[in-house]
């Protein structure tokens, strides 16, 4: 009997504890991050090389600040746990924002950068069924749906608050919307949620479409309810179900009928991207995107066409039915082809498109999810404002324990080796490009551009291994040059020297000239001439001991022409596309000295910064990769090609039927190791013709040699330049060994004035009360970390006035009184303005160095 | 010729017709085995292929999804952003057209079906669609393999262990019928209800988290040990958590069963009359209990070695074990329909072969069976 209670309360036990778990409370929404937290260190001026204002302490150390970086494979879901058990000391794959409330109670530092951007993609098209409405064929209705959806409601409940609401088609708080800031907040504020105005929109268009409203208070077309058919995501990170829920349920209080279909995204694709749009299988779409490298964000003008127009270049339903108001479709197209000649114009372009996107919102902007990268305390991250840190060129370098010199750091990732490693066709995963870039020697985001380095909190370009750049650009292009470090000038037409390579001569292994191709001249947009440094050649080394020479420049450009060539013997018709693709605007390279090393590059292609309009050489993948190329490790490589065992794309292995070229591991390395003896043994020089001009015999043995002492101590063919080498890898354990290479020729705080992003707190004071028609004067104080935030890296302070209404009543610029403060003076004409009621000042506070604003604001009563 | 008929002539011809009777039957029911049970193969690994593809509907999603990825990459590649629209629009749709060729995409759907069937009853496995091996092998062979030592060491261990030690412990409950260890077994049997990926995440939180003594995931310390006694004991402090939660979750059901099992073939007449006769107890066991319950036994274990081959998905998943369930669920995911069919017809083979087996020793185990009669 006593045992038989006995089990009796342990089953009951059971049970209770198991509904206990269930009922658990869920994790309640916290407030949003105002700014990334981070250690401390120096900002770059602007106008300054970065160097020269190194805030960190002087090291003798070499390299990166770790003796060695271990990393492997984690799950995300038990990172924070991880980091506080100490299993890893960083996680560097972005956890969704979701997560940012448990790493906040974890009590551990992270990052903080972009995500994706998620939205409502509409249906604008008119069915063909005509017995069928759909409502979102009015512009007026979709354009109604940014009053119905209260974007911080879904912020703070789906996204924990740590995202930020986005109305516009620009990153939100980024270089664009920092750029448009009154435009971007007035819109804001006059498309802040409001239900009721959502609804008077919707019951006038409505009627008009033939509509009319049941008994039931449903909308009815042709007698039966108006239903939408709402596509609704369930996959992916889960937060875009909740958000179609919300959607869903304030259409239904607007009188629609909603048929929420729930798909993950290779259900969706087919009916989203793949039906014509009037065949009406779909009224909305809980779509999202990713965005893309920091570079391209600084301007997002393309986004007008790409998002709204029937001309986008996503080429696709739903974009290729909408009918676009004639002013907006000119406004996107001008903005796409650059067809302005002045920044200021452009700038009213967009200010311009921005209204007319809103009144079209083929579109309707919901959040820009952040992501977050937690981190143990004691150590030091930097990241890209935009991407994150495993897509941070300078990352590797900053990357520190607070409080040590060397060490080993544990950092976690979501994959490894997702997909072989190879410069040419290899894998460009987050997680994998994130290590290789501990293995270069720096890039610029945009373009590419070897010997740079990207400024994380910019997307500029700071100069890595070259010592002066100049950039000439044709008359009438909108270029801005932004820091010191180029020169920048204009000319009527830019003339392409004849002696310039602008082709690949694949049969006889040459270049093409200008003067051979383009007999009849040839002009470029731009041109640039990039100086690399006097002892270029003796003082950057390879990992395997071999200094770089003329031959890995070379060798590197020919790679990024040859296999687009059929009469290559290592020709790949997936690379032709993109190569032949770059032809078009390329106009050529020029190596007009080799001491020291200088290159001309001319190209019709441009961005609106002048920074990044520099096109140095690098042995670097030429296809927009993350790795370094030594000429000897793609001799070897292109000779497996050459003899059908390997291939450096997936496309051409496949249909090949043989192996996809990896440097680091799988069967591919003994079919490298074989071709490297044998271009040891024959002092192979690939590409003679050419490269032989550039390499002797001495040099291909004692690279050869090198390559081979590498492979027998380490095991792959990855070698490159930068920092930190590759130790170890582990393919089938997903772990890998980066080591600090002592032979790098800077300094460990080469860019310490990255260590931090020099994110500003603004408090802003003044009067509780101001009378109408009377001046009022408010101050501001601007700090970075209680110190007062230098008046010289501060782009502007501007001042946005709201009334009771949330209208813009003004909009100007704050004064500047002394280092970190300002002072905004309303004027008696713009107090006059203000109706008697609560009114609110904003001010937002735009550095230079970082491109995220900070805002603040105050409300005070205004008096007649 | 006619064979003698005649009793006088002797029992010799009488024994030699058996023979050739048995010899008969045995070949007979071999041949028809063999053919049912391979056409038991192909209908399978051919419904595999259809329900993996969706019946073509994989064709429309695929497209999709290439279309997206590759429109998406374009538009986000540093390069892309600096190119004429006519000369991006046209990069865009020449990709998706390669990319539509490079996955067969262009190949009616009726000819790839029945090309998979054959490359696959004929262990041709081929090239996986999408996925690669960690080592950046796209061969289903070499992807299959890499990752076939690990579930076999999970699921060996696990399910080794909680089969003999459920036969043994259930045995023995089936003796002590009703005392304390029995009562709890069946108390804690719906414990099994829970999936072990669900203990998973427990045995995480206490032995990982908590009380930091065991790892979160993963087959080996990084970077993995060089010494290969470290590298031993770094696997099976690893092991530890995924083999436990693997155990944790069938055990008591297990034993409840085999306990239940035993329990009707211990209160047969015979095993009375073993008892009544005075036979020890551990004879009765062996001799009366054990060994009719044999066949059963056997197949299971023959099952539960085959089932092996197929990992335990979702505990992989949660302990980052590089197991072949994680792979399948990897490829299923991504609709890479060679390695779904390479794993299915090695599962075919290896179950068909099993139950052709299993019929021969069940007459070897068991004398009241007969092969084909």
């Amino acid at each position: 009997m006593k045992n038989k209670s006995l089990h009796y309360l342990f089953s009951v036990l059971i049970a209770l504890s198991m509904i206990l778990a269930a009922c658990a409370p869920q994790q309640q929404a916290t407030e949003a991050p105002t700014e990334a937290p981070a250690a401390a260190t120096e900002e770059p001026a602007a106008t300054a090389v970065p160097t020269e204002e190194p805030a960190a302490p002087q090291t003798e150390r070499r390299g990166g600040w770790l003796d060695e970086i271990v990393v492997s494979v984690v799950d995300g879901d038990s990172a924070v746990s991880q980091i506080q058990a100490g299993a890893i000391d960083f996680y560097s794959f972005g956890l969704a924002s979701d997560k940012f409330p448990v790493i906040k109670d974890a009590g551990i530092s992270t990052t903080q950068s972009l995500g994706a951007y998620y939205g409502m993609s509409f249906n604008p098209a008119v069915f063909t069924d005509t017995a069928v409405l759909n409502p979102f064929s009015n512009r007026k209705i979709r354009e109604a749906t940014n009053w119905l959806i209260d974007r911080n409601y879904i912020n703070q409940e789906i996204y924990a608050g740590g995202s930020l609401p986005r109305l516009l088609p620009v990153t939100t708080q980024l270089v664009e919307y920092t750029n448009l800031i009154e435009t971007a907040r007035a819109l804001e504020s006059k498309y802040a949620y409001n239900f009721e105005r959502a609804k008077e929109v919707i019951d006038a268009e409505m009627p008009a479409m033939g509509a009319e409203l049941g008994a039931d208070g449903k909308w009815q077309y042709n007698g039966a309810p108006v239903t939408l058919s709402f596509l609704i995501r369930s996959d992916g990170d889960g937060t875009r179900k909740p958000m179609g829920d919300y959607f869903a349920n304030q259409l239904e209080s607007v009188g629609f009928t909603v048929d929420r279909q729930y798909k993950t995204a290779s259900e969706v694709f087919p009916i989203w991207l793949g039906t014509t749009a009037s065949d009406g299988l779909w009224h909305m779409y809980t779509a999202g995107y990713i965005p893309a490298g920091f570079g391209s964000l600084r301007d997002e003008s393309g986004n007008i066409q790409q998002s709204y127009l029937n001309t986008s270049i996503q080429a696709s339903e739903p974009f290729i039915s909408n009918v676009a108001d004639t002013e907006f479709q000119q406004l996107g197209d001008d903005l796409a082809q650059g067809n302005y000649s002045s920044k200021e114009e452009r700038d009213a372009m967009m200010a311009r498109a921005l209204e007319l996107s809103l009144e079209d919102s083929l579109f309707v902007w919901i959040v820009d999810q952040q992501t977050y990268s937690p981190h143990s305390n004691n150590v030091q991250v930097t990241w890209d404002l935009a991407t994150g840190p495993e897509s941070t060129n300078v990352g590797p370098y900053n990357l520190r324990f607070t409080d040590q010199e060397g060490g080993t750091l544990k950092v976690g990732t979501n994959d490894l080796f997702t997909q072989p490693w190879n410069t040419v066709g290899g894998s460009n995963w987050a997680w994998d490009a994130g290590v290789m870039r501990a293995t270069t020697m720096g890039t610029s985001n945009a373009g590419g551009g070897g010997g740079l380095m990207a400024d994380p909190y910019t997307g500029l370009a700071w100069p890595q291994r070259v010592v002066s750049a100049e950039l000439v650009y044709k008359e009438g292009l909108s270029i801005n040059k932004n820091l010191d470090w180029l020169t920048v000038s204009t000319a009527p037409q830019i003339d392409v020297p004849e002696d310039a390579w602008v082709d690949w001569n694949a049969a006889e292994q040459r270049w093409i000239t200008a003067g051979e191709k383009f007999p009849d001249g040839l002009t470029a947009n731009v041109k640039s001439v990039v100086v690399y440094p006097d002892d270029l050649f003796e003082t950057v080394k390879w990992h395997d001991g071999s200094p770089i020479s003329m031959g890995d420049f070379v060798m590197s450009l020919i790679q990024g022409f040859d296999p687009g060539k059929p009469e290559s013997p290592i020709y790949d018709e997936s690379l032709a596309l993109s190569i032949d693709a770059g032809l078009v605007s390329f106009k050529g390279y020029r190596i007009t000295s080799t001491d020291p090393l200088t290159i001309e590059s001319y190209t019709d292609a441009y961005v609106s910064d002048a920074e990044l309009n520099v096109a140095p050489l690098w042995p670097q993948s030429p296809f927009g990769l993350s790795g370094e190329n030594a000429w000897t490790v793609l001799a070897i490589s292109n000779l497996a090609e050459e003899a059908g065992e390997l291939a450096y794309t997936q496309d051409k292995a496949d249909n090949a039927e043989i192996e996809n070229t990896s440097w680091v591991g799988g069967p591919s390395l003994e079919v490298l190791a074989k071709y490297l003896d044998q271009a040891a043994a024959e002092s192979f020089i690939p590409f003679e013709a050419t490269l032989g001009q550039y390499v002797t015999k001495e040099e291909a043995d004692l690279r050869y040699a090198n390559l081979k002492q590498w492979f027998e101590d380490h095991g792959h063919f990855w070698v490159g330049t930068g920092p930190y080498f590759l130790d170890q890898v582990f393919v089938t354990e997903k772990s890998l060994v980066l080591k600090n290479f002592s032979d790098f020729p800077d300094l460990a705080d080469r860019w310490s004035v990255f260590s931090e992003p020099k994110l500003a707190t603004t408090v802003l004071d003044g009067p509780g009360q101001v009378t109408a028609g009377s001046e009022a004067v408010f101050d501001i104080t601007v700090n970075f970390k209680d110190t007062a935030y230098l008046l010289v890296d501060i782009a502007r302070v501007k001042y946005i006035l709201y009334d009771a209404t949330g209208t813009v009543v003004s909009v100007g610029d704050a004064t500047a009184v002394s280092d970190g403060q300002y002072q905004v003076t309303l004027s008696a004409e713009e107090t006059s303005k203000l109706p008697t009621g609560s009114a609110r000042l904003e001010v937002a506070v735009v550095p230079i160095a970082v491109a995220v604003p900070s805002f603040t604001s105050i409300d005070f009563v205004a008096v007649q | 010729m006619s064979v003698p008929t005649s009793p006088a002539v002797g029992s010799l011809p009488v024994k030699k017709a058996t023979r050739d009777s048995t010899l008969l039957r045995v070949s007979k029911y071999i041949a028809v085995r063999i053919l049912t049970l391979f056409a038991t193969v192909v209908i399978g690994v051919y419904l595999t292929i259809m329900i993996a593809n969706m019946g073509g509907f994989v064709d429309t999603i695929m497209k999709g999804q290439i279309r997206d990825r590759v429109t998406q990459g374009i538009i986000a590649s540093p390069s892309a952003q600096t190119m004429e629209p006519e000369v991006r629009q046209k990069l865009i749709q020449d990709t998706i057209a390669k990319e539509e060729e490079r996955m067969g995409l262009n190949v009616p759907i009726a000819v790839r079906n029945a090309r998979y069937l054959y490359n696959a009853l004929t262990l041709d496995l081929g090239r996986a669609i999408n996925m690669t091996s960690d080592s950046g092998s796209k061969q289903v062979r070499l992807i299959l393999l890499e990752r076939l030592p690990a579930t076999l060491l999970l699921m060996g261990i696990s399910q080794l262990f909680l089969f003999f030690s459920s036969i043994f412990l259930a045995l023995n409950l089936s003796r002590r019928y009703g005392n304390f260890w029995d009562k709890l077994v069946i108390t804690l049997s719906p414990t099994s209800a829970v999936p072990p990926w669900f203990y998973g995440i427990f045995l995480i939180l206490i032995f990982a988290a908590l009380l930091k003594v065991l790892p979160f995931g993963g087959m080996v310390s990084a970077p993995p040990p060089d010494n290969p006694l470290d590298y031993s004991l770094s696997l099976l402090q690893h092991l530890t958590l995924p083999a436990l939660s693997l155990i944790l979750s069938s055990f008591f059901l297990s034993i409840y069963n085999y306990r239940t099992f035993f329990l009707i073939y211990s209160s047969e007449d015979y095993v009375e009359m073993a008892k009544a006769k005075g036979l020890a107890s551990r004879d009765v066991e062996r001799r009366y209990i054990l060994r009719p319950t044999l066949p059963n036994i056997i197949t299971n274990f023959a099952l539960l070695i085959i089932t092996l081959w197929s990992g335990a998905t979702i505990t992989e998943t949660v302990f980052l074990w590089p197991g072949l369930g994680r792979t399948i669920f990897q490829a299923i995911g991504l609709y890479d329909l060679p390695i779904i069919v390479g794993s299915t017809i090695i599962y075919a083979y290896m179950l068909a072969m099993t139950v052709f087996l299993l019929d021969f020793i069940y007459s070897l185990v068991d004398p009241r069976v007969k092969v084909g009669s």
